[in-house]
C-alpha cells in the first residue's frame, strides 16, 4: 500500500508534467479550458519535418560545444585532481575550495565582465569563446568526480608501472585513465548536461552567432504555439538520454574487454 | 622544494579557468562598476563626455543603487525566492530519497523517474510551470471543470507577483538534485540501525529525525548552499517567467546592461560585484556556522 503511494507520488510529481508535454505535442488544437486533447494531429511533427535543417544545425552545434567542453574540462582537471587526491600540503583545502568557486558563485557575476573582454580579444560570438566560458562554469564538476576517482584506487598502480619503466605519458594513458573511466564518465555526463542545457552563457558569449538548441527553443517557449514548443522540448530530452545510454554501454563494454584481458593473463 | 614546484606545475592548468576567466571577469566587473575601462559612448566620442547617470565619484554607481528603493526590493525578492525554493527543495528531496530508500529494493527503480527534471533545461522547466500554473494553464482547466472557478480570471495569479512561479520551477528542478546527493549518503548508511531503533520501540518520526537525519546533516548543508546560491543568481528561469517588479537581480542586471544605454553599465556591474561579495560572504559564514552547530551537536 505504502509502495503504491510512493509510486503514485513519483509519477504525479515527475511524469505528469511531462505527460502534458506529450499531449500538447500530439494535439495542437488543445486549448483552455479543455481537460483532454480534442483530436490528435501530426501538425507539430510536420513542422519539425519542415524545419529539420535548422533543428539539426542547432542540435549539432550544441552537441559540438558541449562535447568540446567535456574534453577541455578533462584536460584541465586531470593533473590537479591527482594532486588534490594524492598529496597533502599547506593550503590544500583552501585551494580545493577555491577551485570549486566557479560552480558555486552565480555565473552571471563573472560572465558579464568577461564578455566585455572577449569582445576585445575576439572571442565573443565564436565557438572557442563559448567553450571557454562553459569550461569555466562546469569544470568543478569534473574536478570533484576525478578527485573521487583518484581516491577510489591507491597510488600503487602508478608506482608499479613506474618501477616497470613506463614513462609519465604512458602511465596516464595506459594505467590511470582506464582506472578513472567511471569517474570520467560521471563527471563528463554532468559537464555535458550542464553545457547542453545552458541558455544564458551561450546566448551572452555566443551572441546568436553560435547556434544553440536552447537559443533555438527559447522563442518557441515564449510563443503561443504550445504544441511546437512541447515537441521541441521532447526532442531536447532525447539527446542526453541517447547519449547516456551510449556512455553506459561503452563503459560496460570497456570493462568487459579488460576483464577478458585480465582473465587471459 | 623541488616537489613543491612540481605540484605547482601540476596545478597550473587550473590557472586558465580560475585566473584568466573567473577572477578576470570579476575584476572587470569591479573596474566598470567604478567607472573605469568603460567602452566609449557610441554617440559622443572624445574626453569631454563626463558621464553622469551613475552619479559623481568612483563610488557613484553604488551610491545610486542604494539611493533608490528598487535595488533593495529586488535584493529582498531574490533572497526570498532563493531561500524558499532551496529550503523546500531540500526538504522534499530528502523526504523522497528517504521514502525510496525505505522501499523494497525492486521498487527503488521508481526513483529513475526523478531524473527527468535533471535532464530538462531550466527554460523548459519554466515552460512546464507556465503550462501547468498559468491563468489558462492545465490546473486552471481542471479547476474550471470541477466548478471551483468560473473563468480563467478567477484562477489565482500564481505566476505574476510574489515569485511563486519562479519558486515552483526551482523546486521541480532542484528536488531531484537533492535526492541524488542524499541517496548517495543513504546508500552508505547501515539499514540495521533503523531496524535496531524500531526494535527498541522508536516511532517512525523518531527513527528519521534521531537516527537517520544526523548523518544527513552535512550533505543537507552542502545542498542548501549550492541550491540557494544558484537560485539567487541564475538567469534562465526568472527571464522566462519574467516578473518585472520586483525582479530577480540577474534579470535586472541584464536589463541595465543590454536594454538601456551605456550610462547604466556601472550600476549593472555594481550589482554583480555586490552579488559576488554576498555569495562569498554567505559561503564563509554558513560553513563557519554549520561547523559550529555540528560541534555543539556532538557534545550533547
Amino acid at each position: 500500500m505504502k509502495i503504491l503511494l510512493v509510486i503514485l507520488l513519483f509519477t504525479g510529481l515527475f511524469v505528469l508534467p511531462l505527460a502534458v508535454l506529450v499531449f500538447y505535442t500530439v494535439a495542437p488544437g488543445w486549448t483552455y479550458p479543455q481537460l483532454l486533447p480534442p483530436a490528435v494531429s501530426g501538425r507539430s511533427l510536420e513542422f519539425l519535418a519542415r524545419r529539420r535543417t535548422e533543428v539539426l544545425v542547432s542540435l549539432a552545434s550544441s552537441f559540438t560545444y558541449s562535447a568540446l567542453t567535456v574534453a577541455c574540462t578533462l584536460g584541465i582537471c586531470l593533473l590537479p585532481a591527482s594532486v588534490f587526491a594524492r598529496h597533502e600540503f599547506r593550503g590544500r583545502r583552501f585551494l580545493e575550495s577555491l577551485a570549486l568557486a566557479p560552480a558555486l558563485v552565480p555565473a552571471i557575476t563573472f560572465s558579464v565582465g568577461i564578455h566585455f573582454l572577449f569582445i576585445k580579444v575576439g572571442l565573443a560570438d565564436r565557438l572557442a569563446g563559448v567553450v571557454l566560458v562553459l569550461t569555466v562554469y562546469s569544470y568543478p564538476y569534473m574536478l570533484r568526480a576525478l578527485v573521487a576517482g583518484f581516491l577510489a584506487f591507491g597510488p600503487e598502480h602508478d608506482l608499479c608501472a613506474r618501477n616497470l619503466g613506463a614513462g609519465p605519458l604512458r602511465r596516464v594513458i595506459r594505467v590511470e585513465l582506464p582506472l578513472l573511466l567511471p569517474a570520467v564518465a560521471a563527471g563528463g555526463t554532468v559537464v555535458f548536461l550542464v553545457s547542453f542545457s545552458e541558455y544564458f552563457l551561450v546566448f551572452l558569449i555566443g551572441g546568436g552567432a553560435v547556434p544553440s538548441y536552447t537559443g533555438y527553443l527559447f522563442p518557441f517557449l515564449n510563443s503561443s504555439d504550445r504544441s511546437v514548443a512541447s515537441l521541441l522540448t521532447m526532442v531536447f530530452l532525447a539527446v542526453p538520454v541517447l547519449l547516456f545510454l551510449c556512455v553506459d554501454l561503452l563503459v560496460a563494454a570497456a570493462y568487459r574487454r579488460r576483464g577478458m584481458l585480465e582473465g587471459r593473463g | 622544494m623541488k616537489q613543491g614546484a612540481a605540484l605547482a606545475l601540476k596545478l597550473s592548468p587550473l590557472a586558465v579557468p580560475l585566473g584568466a576567466v573567473f577572477f578576470t571577469g570579476i575584476l572587470m566587473a569591479v573596474m566598470q562598476s567604478l567607472g573605469l575601462l568603460l567602452p566609449p559612448p557610441a554617440g559622443a566620442p572624445g574626453p569631454a563626455g563626463g558621464s553622469t547617470g551613475a552619479g559623481a565619484g568612483p563610488l557613484g554607481a553604488y551610491r545610486a543603487l542604494f539611493a533608490g528603493a528598487w535595488f533593495l526590493q529586488d535584493l529582498g525578492f531574490s533572497l526570498y525566492c532563493a531561500f524558499t525554493s532551496a529550503v523546500l527543495s531540500v526538504a522534499a528531496g530528502t523526504m523522497l530519497a528517504y521514502l525510496v530508500w525505505r522501499s523494497p529494493r525492486r521498487f527503488q527503480q521508481v526513483a529513475i523517474l526523478s531524473k527527468i527534471p535533471l535532464i530538462l533545461p531550466h527554460i523548459a522547466v519554466a515552460f512546464i510551470v507556465l503550462m501547468l500554473f498559468g491563468a489558462t494553464g492545465y490546473l486552471s482547466s481542471v479547476a474550471r471543470a470541477l466548478g471551483i472557478i468560473g473563468s480563467s480570471s478567477d484562477f489565482p495569479r500564481i505566476l505574476y507577483g510574489g515569485g511563486a512561479g519562479i519558486i515552483l520551477a526551482y523546486i521541480y528542478k532542484e528536488t531531484p538534485f537533492t535526492m541524488l546527493l542524499v541517496t548517495a549518503v543513504l546508500k552508505r548508511f547501515d539499514f540495521r540501525r533503523v531496524d535496531t531503533a524500531l526494535m527498541l520501540g522508536a516511532g517512525r518520526l523518531t527513527v528519521f529525525f534521531r537516527v537517520v537525519c544526523p548523518h544527513l546533516v552535512p550533505v543537507l548543508h552542502t545542498t542548501f548552499i549550492i541550491l540557494f546560491l544558484y537560485s539567487f543568481g541564475a538567469f534562465d528561469i526568472p527571464f522566462m517567467l519574467g516578473e518585472s517588479r520586483p525582479a530577480m537581480l540577474s534579470v535586472q542586471v541584464y536589463d541595465l546592461y543590454f536594454r538601456r544605454d551605456l550610462a547604466n553599465r556601472p550600476q549593472a556591474m555594481a550589482i554583480l560585484v555586490l552579488m559576488f561579495l554576498f555569495s562569498i560572504l554567505f559561503i564563509f559564514l554558513y560553513t563557519r556556522m554549520s561547523e559550529r552547530l555540528d560541534i555543539a551537536g556532538r557534545r550533547v
